[in-house]
Parts: C-alpha cells; sequence; structure tokens
C-alpha cells in the first residue's frame, strides 16, 4: 500500500514537470484590444471678469455652472505641511497648502501664463511704476476687510526685511535694490523698481497676509515668526483669504480644508464660490501607497508615471476616472558634473586634481553626453512615457530654445571626443594622457527606482568607453550634503523643478554665485573671480535678461543660456516625463493645462450628478 | 557524520538538505548556469516576459526544445509597450553554447554556458528587469549575496557569544552579574533604528558589498547577547559536573577549562543555533535591500531584485519579478526545517515526536 502511493506520488510530479517541459508551439492571440482614443474637445472658460455687486468687487468664474457641496481628496507624497505661513515655507507640500489658505495680489493664468488679477481688482503699469487697485469689500475669514494695509504690511514688514523664506526678498532685487512701496489710499499701492525689471510682476503673485493677525508675530523676530502658524497652531484660529480655510490637520495622515463662505469669486449665477465643501489632502508615504489608494477609492487624483500609464488607459474606458495627458513635466532630470577646483577649509582638494583635468575638459563632458542613451531611457525607465531632454529649460516652458536639436547615442562620436582629449584606450581601460586610470563615482539618491536604473544605464556605456564608473545610490539627506556642503562628488544624477514661465528664477543655479550653482559651487563670499568665460556670459544674461521687459526682447537672451549649457555640458539632461494624471469622472470643470496641472482651479471644480453611471446601468 | 545520516532518515530533513545543497550548489557554479552575466543588458528587452519554450511544434510533432525572440512594440494611444514573438524564426536551445567569457569558480577562464540559443536568439527563462537583464541568471548571482552573508555574522556571533556566556557562567557571582547586565544593555539597542541612522551616516565612498558587510559586522556585534545568554545558562549547570571538578583538581588553568571541557558540552545548542540563525541574516539582508539599505544596483541581490516588484503595476502585470521572493521563501524555509531535525537529534529531551 505504502508503495503504490509512492509510486503515485512519483507519477504525479513526472506528469506535473511534463506538463511544464512538453509544450506545444500555438500562435498566441495577438494583443487587439479595440481601443479607441476619445478626442474630447475641450471648450476652455473664458477670463474671469470683474463685477461688482452691493458694493463688492468679486470675480467672476466664467466656468460652466456647478452644484454645491462635495469633497475632492487628493494626495501628496512626504510627511506633509511642515508649516502652515506662506512667507516661511521652503518645501513644496507647505507652500501648496499655504498657497491655498493666502491668495496673492496677482496670480498666474493656468493656460497662457499671463499674469492676471487676484485680489487686486486692476493693475496698471507705467515705466518703472506698477500701481495695483486693490477688491473692495474684501474681508478675511475673521470679518476684518483686506486693505492696501494688509499689503503694505507683507511687502514692507515680512518681504524686504527677509522674514521667513528670503527668496521672494533675493528674486526681487534689481542690482541690489530693493523696489518701492507706498500706499495711494486704502485700496491702491504704488511699487517703484530702481530699474525696468521684467520678472517683477510675477514677483507680485507673493500671497498677502493679514497685519492684524501677523503683526504680533512678526514683530519679535525671525525665530518667532519660524514657529508661527506651525501646524499645531488651532486650525480655526487661522485667519486666511483663500476659497478654502484650514478645518483640521491630523498628523502625518491628512490635512482638511472647507469652503471659505466669504470668497471674492462668484460664478455666472453671482452664487459665490467654490462649490465644494471640503478639500482634503492625505498625506501618503509613496508612490505605491498612493497608487493602493486611488485603488480603493480613496483618493480622487492619481498623477501616473512609467508603466503605470498604460494599465490605467486600458481600465479607463469602464472605469470611473478619466486620464489627461498634461504634457512634458516642469522639472528637469539630469547628470550633473563636478568643475570644483577649490580647495576646502583643511586646504584639501574637492575634486582630486586628477579627476579636476577630466572633468573640466569639455571634450570629456561631450564623450559623456554622447554616450548617454537618453532614447534606452526613455523606452524602459519611463515604459515610453517621456521625451529627450537636451536644454536647461524644461520642455513645456515657454523659453524653451527650439533651436537645439538634440543629438542620438554614439560612442564612436564619443570616442572621438576623448581622443582629441588625448585619451586613450589600453587593453580595453580608458587612462588619460597622464597614464592615470579613467575611475570616478557616480552618486543618486537610492530608493527611486526610475534613477537607479537611469544609473546603472549610464555607468554601462561609459564603461563601454573603458572608464571605470562606481556606481552608488545613498540615503537623499547625504546626498543634498554632498551636493551644498561637502562637495565631494564626481558625478551625481538629480533633478531640479523649475518654473515654465520665468526663467529668471533659474538664477540660483546658473549665476556663478547662486547658493545651487551645483556645477562649480563656490563658498559664500567668494572673492576670487576664476569663473570660465562662458560662466561670465551666464552671469551677464541673468542681469540682462532680467532687465528687459518684453518677451520678444528676452527670447534671444535666454535662447542663448541655453544654447552656452549645451555646448559646455556641465549638466548633461537626460529626459523629461510627461505628465498623465487621472481624475474620477463625477468632478467637473476640469481644465487640463500644460502649465498648471489639473487641479489647479480648485474653487471652480464641482461634483456632478451620476447621471452618466445611471443610464450606463440602464442600457445593460 | 551521526548527523548526516540521521538527517537522511528523517524525510523533511532529507528534503530541506537536498534543497540547500542544490542551492548551493548553484550558486557556486552560477557563472556556467546563467546563459548571461549579472551585468549583461539587452536594452530592446526591458521587461520582457520569460521566454516561451516549446516541444512541440505547431504542425503537432515532438522537436527538439526552442524558443521565440520576442519584438517590442509600443502602442501610442495605450502608453504602452508590447512584446509578441516574432513567429518568423526558431531559435533551439543547445546545451553547452558559447556566450559571454567568465572564470569558473574564479580560477578557470571558460566560456561554454549550460544552455542558451545561437544566432542572435535570447533565452530569459524567466524575464527580464526593468534594464533589461535576465532575471534567472541575476537569480544565481544574487543567492551568492543572499545565501552566504548569513555565515559572515556567524563567525562574529558564535566566537563572542561563547567565550563571553562561557567566562560568565563559570566565574559566577559578581563578575556574572556585571557582565549578563552589560550583555542585557546590548540587547537592549533597538537594531532597526540603529540601521537606519547607519545608513545615513556610513561613508558613502564604500561599495555596496563593503557597507553591507559592515552593517552585516554592526548587526552581529549587537546580537551576540542573546546567545551568550544561553551559554552562560548552561554552563552554569556544567560547572558543576564532576569531570569539571576533576580537572580543577589536576591544576588546568580555568581559560583551558572553559574552552577545552565546558563550551564542547554546548556543541549541540551551538549547532541548532547556528542552523536557526542562518535563515535570519537571508531575511535581514533582503529587508534591507528592500529598503535600500543593503545591497544595491547594480549588484544583485534576491532583496534588491524583489525590491522592483514593489511597484504596483510590477506586481500585477509582471509576476516573474517575484521569483526572488520564492527563492527566499523556501531557503528560509529549508533552514528551518533542517535546524529544528538537528536540535531533535541532539538534545533528545525535547523531542517532539
Amino acid at each position: 500500500m505504502k508503495k503504490a502511493l509512492h509510486i503515485i506520488f512519483i507519477l504525479c510530479i513526472v506528469v506535473v514537470f511534463g506538463m511544464l517541459v512538453i509544450k506545444k508551439d500555438t500562435p498566441e492571440n495577438a494583443f487587439s484590444e479595440n481601443y479607441l482614443t476619445e478626442t474630447e474637445n475641450i471648450t476652455y472658460p473664458a477670463q474671469n471678469k470683474n463685477i461688482t455687486l452691493d458694493g463688492v468687487d468679486y470675480l467672476q468664474s466664467q466656468a460652466p455652472v456647478g452644484k454645491f457641496g462635495g469633497e475632492l481628496v487628493i494626495s501628496t507624497i512626504g510627511e506633509g505641511p511642515k508649516t502652515f505661513n506662506p512667507c516661511n515655507t521652503k518645501d513644496a507640500t507647505s507652500s501648496s497648502m499655504a498657497g491655498i489658505l493666502y491668495d496673492g495680489l496677482l496670480t498666474t493664468d493656468a493656460r497662457t501664463g499671463e499674469v492676471i488679477p487676484q485680489l487686486a481688482k486692476s493693475f496698471e503699469i507705467k515705466g518703472t511704476d506698477y500701481i495695483i487697485t486693490l477688491r473692495k469689500g474684501l474681508k478675511w475669514t475673521d470679518g476684518v476687510p483686506i486693505t492696501a494695509d494688509d499689503v503694505i504690511y507683507t511687502y514692507k514688514d515680512i518681504v524686504f526685511k527677509g522674514l521667513g523664506n528670503t527668496s521672494a526678498r533675493d528674486s526681487m532685487m534689481v542690482r541690489g535694490k530693493l523696489p518701492e512701496l507706498v500706499k495711494i489710499d486704502d485700496y491702491t499701492v504704488k511699487f517703484t523698481t530702481p530699474e525696468p525689471f521684467a520678472p517683477f510682476l510675477r514677483q507680485l503673485t507673493y500671497p498677502i497676509v493679514p497685519k492684524h493677525y501677523f503683526k504680533p508675530h512678526s514683530d519679535q523676530g525671525d525665530s518667532v515668526f519660524g514657529a508661527f502658524l506651525n501646524p499645531n497652531t488651532p486650525p480655526t484660529q487661522i485667519v486666511s483669504n483663500g476659497a478654502f480655510k484650514l478645518k483640521e490637520y491630523v498628523a502625518a495622515q491628512r490635512v482638511v480644508f472647507e469652503r471659505n463662505p466669504d470668497y471674492y469669486k462668484v460664478n455666472l449665477k453671482n452664487e459665490k464660490l467654490p462649490y465644494l465643501d471640503k478639500l482634503v489632502y492625505l498625506i501618503v508615504g509613496d508612490t505605491n501607497n498612493e497608487i493602493l489608494k486611488f485603488e480603493a477609492k480613496e483618493v480622487d487624483v492619481l498623477g501616473l508615471r512609467g508603466s503605470n500609464v498604460a494599465r490605467y488607459k486600458l481600465k479607463e474606458p469602464t472605469s470611473d476616472y478619466k486620464i489627461y495627458n498634461l504634457g512634458p513635466d516642469t522639472g528637469t532630470l539630469f547628470l550633473v558634473i563636478n568643475l570644483n577646483n577649490r580647495k576646502n577649509a583643511e586646504g584639501k582638494y574637492y575634486v582630486s586634481p586628477v579627476k579636476q583635468k577630466w572633468f573640466r575638459n569639455r571634450n570629456f563632458r561631450n564623450a559623456v553626453d554622447w554616450a548617454v542613451d537618453r532614447k534606452g531611457m526613455v523606452k524602459n525607465i519611463a515604459q515610453g512615457v517621456a521625451a529627450p531632454l537636451f536644454t536647461a529649460e524644461s520642455m513645456n516652458s515657454i523659453y524653451l530654445n527650439k533651436s537645439i536639436k538634440g543629438h542620438p547615442q554614439d560612442k564612436n562620436v564619443s570616442k572621438e571626443f576623448l581622443n582629441k582629449a588625448g585619451f586613450y584606450l589600453k587593453n580595453g581601460i580608458l587612462y588619460d594622457k597622464d597614464g592615470n586610470r579613467v575611475e570616478f563615482d557616480l552618486y543618486t539618491n537610492a530608493g527611486s527606482l526610475d534613477r537607479e536604473s537611469i544609473g546603472v544605464m549610464i555607468k554601462q556605456d561609459l564603461e563601454d568607453l573603458g572608464m571605470k564608473v562606481n556606481f552608488k545610490p545613498i540615503e537623499f539627506n547625504s546626498l543634498v550634503n554632498k551636493l551644498s556642503n561637502t562637495n565631494d562628488w564626481d558625478m551625481v544624477i538629480i533633478g531640479l523643478t523649475g518654473s515654465p514661465l520665468e526663467p529668471h528664477d533659474g538664477k540660483n543655479v546658473w549665476t556663478s554665485s547662486g547658493p545651487l550653482h551645483l556645477f562649480n559651487q563656490r563658498p559664500q563670499n567668494y572673492k576670487n573671480d576664476d569663473r570660465y568665460s562662458w560662466e561670465v556670459e551666464l552671469d551677464n544674461i541673468f542681469e540682462e535678461g532680467a532687465l528687459k521687459l518684453s518677451f520678444k526682447e528676452r527670447k534671444p537672451i535666454y535662447d542663448r543660456y541655453q544654447q552656452i549649457i549645451y555646448e559646455e555640458k556641465p549638466i548633461i539632461y537626460l529626459y523629461s516625463p510627461t505628465r498623465i494624471t487621472a481624475i474620477r469622472k463625477r468632478f467637473k470643470n476640469i481644465f487640463p493645462s500644460a502649465l498648471s496641472g489639473l487641479v489647479y482651479n480648485l474653487e471652480e471644480i464641482y461634483v456632478g450628478d451620476d447621471e452618466e453611471k445611471t443610464s450606463l446601468g440602464g442600457a445593460k | 557524520m551521526e548527523i548526516l545520516q540521521k538527517i537522511f532518515k528523517d524525510k523533511f530533513a532529507k528534503s530541506a538538505f537536498i534543497v540547500l545543497a542544490f542551492l548551493y550548489l548553484i550558486i557556486l557554479f552560477a557563472d556556467f548556469i546563467a546563459p548571461y552575466s549579472s551585468t549583461y543588458s539587452n536594452r530592446d528587452m526591458s521587461y520582457a516576459p520569460p521566454s516561451k519554450i516549446y516541444t512541440i511544434t505547431e504542425e503537432g510533432k515532438w522537436s527538439l526544445p526552442y524558443t521565440y525572440n520576442y519584438i517590442r512594440e509600443y502602442e501610442p494611444a495605450l502608453m504602452q509597450t508590447i512584446y509578441k514573438q516574432d513567429r518568423s524564426k526558431k531559435y533551439y536551445i543547445k546545451p553547452f553554447v558559447k556566450g559571454e567569457k567568465y572564470k569558473l569558480l574564479g580560477i578557470i577562464p571558460c566560456d561554454r554556458h549550460l544552455f542558451g540559443v545561437r544566432n542572435g536568439g535570447y533565452i530569459y527563462p524567466l524575464g527580464t528587469d526593468i534594464n533589461g537583464r535576465d532575471v534567472f541568471s541575476r537569480l544565481l548571482f544574487g543567492g551568492r549575496i543572499s545565501m552566504t552573508i548569513g555565515f559572515l555574522s556567524l563567525f562574529i556571533v558564535f566566537p563572542i557569544g561563547l567565550l563571553y556566556g562561557g567566562i560568565s557562567g563559570y566565574f559566577g557571582g559578581i563578575l556574572d552579574t556585571i557582565m549578563m547586565r552589560f550583555a542585557e544593555a546590548i540587547m537592549a539597542i533597538p537594531s532597526f533604528y540603529l540601521l537606519i541612522i547607519l545608513a545615513a551616516i556610513l561613508p558613502s565612498g564604500m561599495t555596496s558589498i563593503q557597507r553591507f558587510c559592515l552593517i552585516v559586522v554592526i548587526l552581529a556585534l549587537i546580537g551576540w547577547a542573546g546567545f551568550a545568554r544561553v551559554v552562560r545558562g548552561m554552563v552554569l549547570s556544567i560547572k558543576n559536573e564532576e569531570f569539571v571538578q576533576a580537572e580543577k583538581t589536576m591544576g588546568a588553568s580555568n581559560l583551558r577549562i572553559i574552552l577545552k571541557h565546558i563550551l564542547p558540552q554546548t556543541t549541540s545548542y551551538v549547532i541548532i543555533a547556528m542552523t536557526l540563525s542562518v535563515p535570519s541574516y537571508i531575511l535581514a539582508e533582503s529587508g534591507l535591500s528592500f529598503l535600500g539599505l543593503g545591497i544595491q544596483q547594480p549588484d544583485a541581490s534576491w532583496g534588491n531584485m524583489l525590491k522592483e516588484a514593489q511597484e504596483f503595476t510590477n506586481i500585477l502585470y509582471r509576476p516573474w519579478l517575484l521569483t526572488p521572493g520564492f527563492l527566499i521563501f523556501i531557503a528560509v524555509l529549508s533552514f528551518n526545517l533542517l535546524g529544528d531535525a538537528i536540535r531533535d537529534f541532539l538534545d533528545p529531551k525535547s523531542q517532539s515526536k
């Protein structure tokens, strides 16, 4: 009996194994999902109008009239906001949360990128004078009227004094001078810049804060002001002027906003916006977590990347969400080479002199650039949902230099460049003209599958040229420390976010004294002028470009800067992912924009009827 | 030898032993068995599904095993990459084909691989990863790290634990109290937080293998305390045995008594503890690499390969990326079964059957 069982058991294994091994060759059904791409034409509403009702200057939204009520749940990756003080935000999450609470005088049109009035009723530019007229009858959430005093306070006491985050002050400075600001009457203010200064108008989008609420704290200096409106502040105490006010903040879980009933924007029927009762930001740890929350219908909006796109596209026709293609990302992803030739405080070179000779040689950088397989990255890492990038401006920038066409990967060109620079190959190993083996470190932040895979590809390509690349994904904070403090790195794969509208925002990266001049970081108050001629030119470009006022005049200047970066290649750009975003179909008034994304018009979005769903159900 | 015989008498222990022996044999000859090297990558075949191997042709006739290449297509409407079989050419799977050069066992130069296809064909028995690297080959190379890293810690934990526990138990008294309290203090160090801090402060100039070895060493340096306590308990009872008294009267030194006469009595426990602690280090490696603290790309280990499967769509559409998890499961289970069986043989008192 036992033997029989054994035999049966063994027979079973053999049969199963046989079935695995013996397989008949039958043609696979070719993938033929009938998929029709609906090309829905979105009609964008006209620009907002000013309308005065009962002495209050409202802003009238021209978007279709919707229904009041409901809530929208958005996710935010990371640890959540660190402050709700709009003048003190230093990370993206905090500034977007504070941006919901506080409106600025002006704002950026989400589609055209023009500067349009927001809290201001209108603005007028006369040479270097900017005259801003405020809306009358507007109130803070505690009922106090919004007047010119608040504007004066915000700029004079906070921005110009450099309280909180000083970047706004830095960008308003023209040759070391700040603009002047005078109050004309209770609803009119005038800014005067020392010289014609193109980026200034955009600086007026800075959020306006309530003087009566902020002043007691800002008077006590930076340290008190820094802690003001921290996440432990009771939400009901916060006085704001945005479309939504803070209702609840649960650390590391969610931020809940509720409708501001006194908001100054109305719809076509003159009913006060926003439509939504509640706006919730769920704080999620990472993208996988975000996707699972979206699947579980806990989140209504989801940004898609790489291979996820295909899955959601396939399921879209039978699902409750719609996918929008928002075009190229506003950030840039690149490989930066360290051209630093200075010594640290202990008299040691940041980059060893042997390596300096390679990295400071343009032919070497060109060789690296030509060896990078951007097409492969787009194909494999972004799964086709991206485009190769060659310019310092992101691909949806209005200042993009379109004459830079880029080039395919060609290792033979790389070899020519290396030959020109005196490098030679021996037994497949690359040596420089002094006989040193070419070996260096390549860093990126660990934990990101995309960047690690990019690193693996770059390492392979460079090793094909005979270099030895030690690829080291390290923890993000250590990487930032290397880049900004210790400077002891050779090459780094990292990204930066930028503005598609204002190239002057890149000043901190491209000017030689900038705090983010990654590839040739100088210490603060550095006196020696050891700039490359092209660094001098970049410095001039960023000074000159800001002083020209019209787009027509500025475009060639900023074209030139992209050309310089492309020729000198201190930074080698890699690719630009395409932003694909899914949102539940029940949300209406969605007007996707390449510049601003999908849910920028929070006050206009409303929850539509479930008509479509029931009619579909009826048809079945 | 006696243990081996006993292992072969127990069904579970026998299968676990065979599985482990098989795994170690495979990773030893990984260069030969794997069709590709661990750094090989085919950029046109990122996330290619496993090659389908056929033994019966379309016409229904028997054939030597063969496979087709994949063609990669991009569907712009869906933004999807699709792999289709290129059915125009069959590639027969041949034994001992020529491939990339390697050094067998690190010495013998060789370029034959156990199996493979010729003339531009590809064979990916378990598909490829994001960089177009063969998952099957990387599994074998990754096993070299994952399956051996545990032994590194054994060389630290056991000598320290044995000596420390031995001295503490043998001398007893105030020395025992001090030593044991110290061991308890070490046990109280939260290892997970320690690791996260270490990941941030370790010098970044090290390769990922060096870094990981250092992490294992540190883990071992705080991991010996529990073991030392058990040894000390055993020594407490052994030191009262007659043969120890005899040794003392013969004038042997304390160290000699501990090393030569007392500690050998704990062998059975040591063997059991060793077998049972290896899997915990395999799991630790995969956990750490999964979190990005352990072995980093482009080096392969089961943990960092599994990390790729963390992506939501990869679990759904590319199940072959989960194979490292399956191997971790098999290896850990086998070690545990084997350890249990050995305990039964060596410690008749606690026999569970």
